[in-house]
């Protein structure tokens, strides 16, 4: 494979990077990051922005790092008077129609055009009489506005729309310095991946309608986690303000989902926010619940669990692999019925320029987890055991009123639930559990990647994760998420012998999957 | 009851209630210029919103003192918590019933009134509600007293601030007692009296009628005076009442009326040692180079009364005058001055001077007041130059010498 | 005792007791017989441009806020974030909206009186001109709640804004 890698010095680097790398990707190894606006690295170079403009020696003029692919030997100043100079221009020339509306623009904070040219834009102005070219805001879509005003031209929605989404629904209109973003007549930026031009555009020209004015960029505290809307698992980051979450955005990871992330994904935050949550354990007295402590309301569990009989679990597909794995513990010995809840959806919503990516029929996140700890997908079959079994567990799960009648016939209940419902009326002890933005856990995607989520906001009340009230219950020894999956991963093949450690931040293979062999 | 008894008790009660009277508006009046002088001598105005230049300010205060809440430490020993501002206050105005106010007055009257029967007074009356041939004994031990409402207050508030400031009140008074009682018996030896009324006479009685001992003991009228100022708790020697160190010392948890009583004891004091001052060394109601004021009289009265007052309103000023100029003294200094400085310089005074006396009656023969005045000034010019050179080099008060004598191989060692 | 004490020889004149409790005296005295410079508020006010007898308060004062408005009479305000961010007592709450036109105003802009230190930060940093601290010091009020000043009391103010810096010496030389 050497013969494959070239050598070269970028500002007195030596890096050793594989043949046709562009130079923007290699600087970024020796730990240079060129300024740049067009460029992205899940979308094709077009060049046009003139931002990345870098001295390459022997090489007649400046030459965009982000097309100009290494060679053996070459030398490159990414820092040098002429390059510096360049991109001042570069940021002159596009500052002349931008508007200074930083303070109300959403962008301000993670604006790359103001970080670049805080870093090295002229000082002063030079068009101090020139009028601004104006034109109006346009609505493209369902949660996408461009502000044509700030817009630099960079083409990276466009880009996005015909070569990764396949739906070339983006132009540029006009030429010069008339020339603007248009959208096709009669046509709405409206696939389902469509939003992830707002997090592509390098500036405040496309912003997202839900997250408008809701938080400056510096207010937020950023959290990485994975994505609960369907089964395939796409890395996202969490961005909270005040232990409230104000939106998610795609986190890079090659192997899942590249640089994006679907719609439905990205509205899917709202429910973590839900102010109706269980922030007591509740305990049975006559014909309503009592609030009460976790020692108390664990000594009933304890109990209940303790009996014989027939136990079932009815768990939601989004439940994390230690919860559902120490949950099954807890009731080991007694025959048990487990279920996870996976709603389905018609049809699946693929990105076309990348493989393997869609928004997948079943939308939840651990159903692949679910099935390698023994739960069964057949819902109401276990619904259906579940009226006529001693003990009944139910984890977080949002069951009709049909169903609800008819677990209420089992013998007793016990709910692990977020959110108050009728439906836990039957309940003989509620317990409060926290959701995914509020615990740290495991969840396996439908191609048998394992991939861990943090914690992004404070549990409600006295609210406590799945795993450590079946870990108390069963006096199991598992204190913190790390040894809850050290305990749950050493009974299932896949998974024996991995550790929070070895998982990282972009997760790793089942043990017998392989991450080439799931790709398409 | 005789007509006579009757007339003298028909006169002291009506000078009972003048002099407690003006006292008691003196001292409310004296609070308001306490008040204006702080602000003069700051570049203030003072207060000037309540009457004319602020004149019912005192009203005012007296006021809002009176609808005050009053408050009731719960730790608080009760009983002797209500007591101590009684014990201060009721002293402070006992002695203003002993000072000669003015000349004495011949008062004669005879008349009868139905059911009461007939009143008959004649006799020259001294301008005191109580002539009492203890004289300035009184005066000290009276003056002693208001020590316990000040040390019961400090004791019974039950609050470490309140117990220091009334510990240091203490051991200040009892310190600066011992200094005060001693500079008082050169006066005793001078006159060969402790009556006020006849010190006050022998200040007058001489050639030119000016004897005042400020000239003749001039070491007893500094160190009395030095020794009033600690009796009273004044600047430079407010340790008792402290604001940075104690909060306000002994009276920390009084509010209300209870407090205003510790108050007008303190201006009460004041009062006093100014009019004491005045008897003592400056004559009281002696006008000077003259004996018209010996002869008694309606005019000769009303003119020396306003003679004291004048008198007792300038060491009043001179009070007010020391607090914004001089610092505080440091606890330590304030001993050392009060234990071996003052002290030890009226012990030996009182021995000069009554080696002088002996001198002047017994060897040289001296009967002339005017020659008697003239040695014993010169003698007090020759010690006053001794004392206050020794001030002034810092031989007598240095806490920074003291240490370093202490230190003892200090000097070696460097 | 290791420490060596080296007691200087100064002139009598300077270590002189006596002599400096009557020059004391003497001071203190005569400062009583001065003018007095005591200002009789409620008649006497800061006036802006000071006649004799009047006097002003610096145009560098920092007291209550003030919203500047623009012509329409509507705050300047953009609802940037950065007077809540920089503000060290936390004491500004801000709620951005959208207007009827797309514009980006304030929906709810509250400042707490007591909890600001008034340090001028907020006015520094309004990129809009819009914040601002006032030269104003009568701020009494019968109830603590009076305190948290809305936008539109921001707004009614009238009274002049803080320069905060000498407008002749900018840098402060």
């Amino acid at each position: 494979m050497s013969s494959d890698l070239v050598s070269v010095t970028i500002d007195g680097v030596v890096v050793q990077v594989p043949k046709g790398t562009p130079i923007i990707e290699a600087a970024k190894q020796a730990g240079v990051l060129v300024p740049h606006y067009c460029y992205h690295p899940s979308l094709p170079s077009p060049a046009v922005c003139r931002m990345c403009l870098v001295e390459v020696e022997k090489a007649p003029k400046l030459m965009p790092a982000c097309v100009t692919t290494v060679a053996d030997g070459q030398v490159v100043h990414t820092d040098s008077e002429q390059a510096r100079k360049a991109r001042t221009g570069v940021l002159e020339f596009l500052l002349i129609n931008h508007p200074l509306d930083c303070p109300i623009c959403d962008q301000a904070g993670e604006c790359e055009l103001q970080n670049y040219v805080f870093q090295e834009g002229r000082e002063g102005t030079r068009y101090g009489d020139y009028a601004k070219r104006y034109n109006p805001v346009e609505d493209f879509g369902p949660d996408v506005l461009y502000v044509a005003n700030r817009c630099i031209l960079c083409t990276r929605c466009v880009r996005f729309m015909d070569d990764v989404a396949g739906t070339p629904v983006l132009n540029v209109s006009e030429r010069g310095d008339r020339a603007y973003i248009g959208i096709d007549q009669d046509q709405l930026l409206d696939h389902p991946w469509a939003g992830n031009v707002v997090d592509l555009c390098p500036v405040g020209s496309l912003v997202s309608k839900d997250f408008l004015h809701k938080a400056r960029a510096w207010d937020l505290d950023k959290t990485a986690s994975i994505c609960t809307g369907c089964s395939q698992g796409c890395n996202i980051m969490i961005d909270t303000r005040d232990n409230t979450v104000v939106r998610l955005r795609p986190r890079p990871n090659m192997e899942v989902n590249r640089h994006f992330m679907c719609d439905h994904g990205r509205m899917n935050y709202r429910w973590m926010n839900r102010g109706d949550r269980i922030e007591a354990p509740l305990v049975r007295s006559g014909d309503r619940h009592v609030a009460t402590d976790w020692d108390q309301a664990l000594d009933l569990v304890r109990g209940l669990v303790g009996q014989a009989g027939p136990a079932v679990i009815l768990a939601s597909g989004g439940a994390s692999l230690e919860s559902l794995g120490m949950l099954k513990g807890m009731l080991a010995g007694r025959p048990l019925t487990a279920a996870v809840q996976v709603p389905l959806a018609d049809a699946e919503a693929p990105l076309a320029g990348v493989p393997n990516l869609a928004l997948r029929k079943e939308r939840a996140a651990n159903g692949e987890g679910a099935r390698l700890l023994g739960y069964s997908m057949e819902w109401d079959p276990a619904v259906k055991v579940a009226g006529k079994a001693a003990l009944v567990v139910l984890l977080d799960v949002a069951l009709t009123d049909a169903e609800a009648a008819v677990v209420a016939g089992a013998g007793a209940v016990v709910v692990l639930g977020t959110i108050e419902s009728q439906a836990l009326a039957a309940a003989r002890v509620v317990l409060p559990v926290t959701n995914t933005a509020e615990e740290q856990g495991t969840f396996v995607n439908r191609d048998g990647r394992v991939q861990r989520y943090e914690q992004a906001r404070s549990a409600p009340g006295m609210g406590r994760p799945a795993w450590w009230i079946a870990a108390e219950v069963q006096g199991a020894a598992a204190a913190t998420p790390a040894e809850a999956f050290a305990q749950v991963a050493a009974a299932v093949t896949g998974l024996a012998g991995m550790t929070y450690a070895d998982l990282g931040v972009t997760g790793r293979m089942l043990r017998g999957a392989s991450a080439a062999g799931s790709r398409v | 009851m005789t007509p006579e008894l009757k007339g003298f008790l028909l006169v002291s009660v009506v000078k009972l209630l003048v002099v407690f009277t003006v006292t008691l508006v003196g001292v409310a009046l004296l609070t308001l210029m306490e008040r204006k002088v702080s602000a003069w001598m700051q570049y203030r105005l003072g207060p000037n919103r309540v009457g004319f230049g602020g004149l019912l300010q005192p009203a005012a205060d007296g006021l809002k003192n009176i609808i005050k809440e009053e408050t009731l430490p719960g730790t608080a020993s009760g009983p002797l918590f209500m007591l101590a501002p009684a014990m201060a206050f009721i002293p402070a105005l006992t002695l203003s019933s002993v000072i000669h106010w003015a000349a004495p007055l011949r008062i004669a009257f005879d008349f009868t009134l139905p059911l009461l029967g007939r009143f008959a007074y004649d006799a020259l009356t001294p301008m005191a509600v109580a002539d009492l041939p203890v004289g300035f004994l009184f005066v000290l031990a009276i003056s002693s007293m208001g020590v316990y409402g000040i040390a019961l207050a400090g004791w019974s508030s039950n609050n470490k601030y309140a117990l220091l400031g009334g510990l240091r009140a203490s051991a200040q008074m009892v310190s600066y007692e011992v200094a005060m009682g001693l500079s008082l018996v050169p006066v005793l030896l001078l006159t060969g009296n402790v009556a006020l009324g006849e010190i006050i006479r022998v200040q007058q009685d001489n050639a030119i009628g000016f004897n005042w001992f400020v000239l003749p003991l001039f070491l007893s009228f500094f160190v009395f005076l030095i020794s009033g100022f600690a009796e009273t708790n004044r600047l430079p020697f407010d340790m008792p009442e402290a604001e940075s160190e104690l909060v306000a010392g002994y009276h920390t948890e009084y509010s209300a009326m209870k407090f205003s009583m510790f108050f007008i004891a303190e201006y009460a004091n004041m009062v006093t040692v100014a009019a004491m001052v005045t008897t003592l060394f400056f004559g009281g109601w002696d006008i000077p180079f003259t004996r018209w004021d010996e002869t008694p009289g309606v005019a000769q009265t009303l003119a020396t009364g306003v003679v004291m007052f004048l008198k007792v309103f300038f060491w009043l000023f001179f009070f007010m005058w020391v607090r914004w100029t001089l610092p505080r003294f440091r606890y330590d200094q304030l001993m050392a001055l009060g234990w071996r400085v003052l002290l030890p310089i009226s012990l030996a005074y009182v021995m000069l001077i009554a080696i002088a006396i002996y001198l002047m009656e017994n060897v040289l023969g001296l009967a002339s007041g005017l020659a008697r005045l003239a040695v014993l000034v010169a003698v007090n010019v020759v010690l006053g130059y001794v004392v206050f050179v020794s001030l002034d080099r810092g031989i007598l008060i240095s806490g920074s010498r003291g240490r370093r004598a202490a230190g003892g191989g200090l000097d070696r060692a460097a | 005792m290791a420490i060596g004490v080296k007691v200087l020889k100064r002139p009598d004149r300077n270590v002189s007791y006596v002599r400096a409790t009557l020059k004391g005296l003497a001071i203190t005295f005569r400062k009583m017989l001065e003018p007095k410079v005591t200002m009789q508020y409620p008649e006497e006010k800061s006036a802006p441009e000071p006649e004799r007898g009047a006097w002003a308060i610096s145009p560098r004062w920092r007291g209550t806020h003030r919203m500047l408005t623009d012509e329409q009479g509507r705050s300047k305000c953009v609802a940037c974030g950065l007077c809540p961010q920089i503000c060290p007592a936390n004491c500004i709450k801000l709620v951005p909206g959208e207007d009827e036109h797309g514009n980006r105003y304030p929906l709810i802009y509250e400042i707490d009186e007591f909890r600001c230190v008034f340090c001028g930060y907020c006015q520094e940093v309004c990129p809009e001109e819009a914040i601002h601290v006032g030269v104003h010091y009568e701020n009494a009020e019968y109830s603590r709640d009076r305190f948290v000043y809305d936008l539109e009391r921001l707004s009614a103010q009238t009274h002049p804004v803080s320069t905060l810096w000498d407008p002749s010496d900018p840098k402060g030389e």
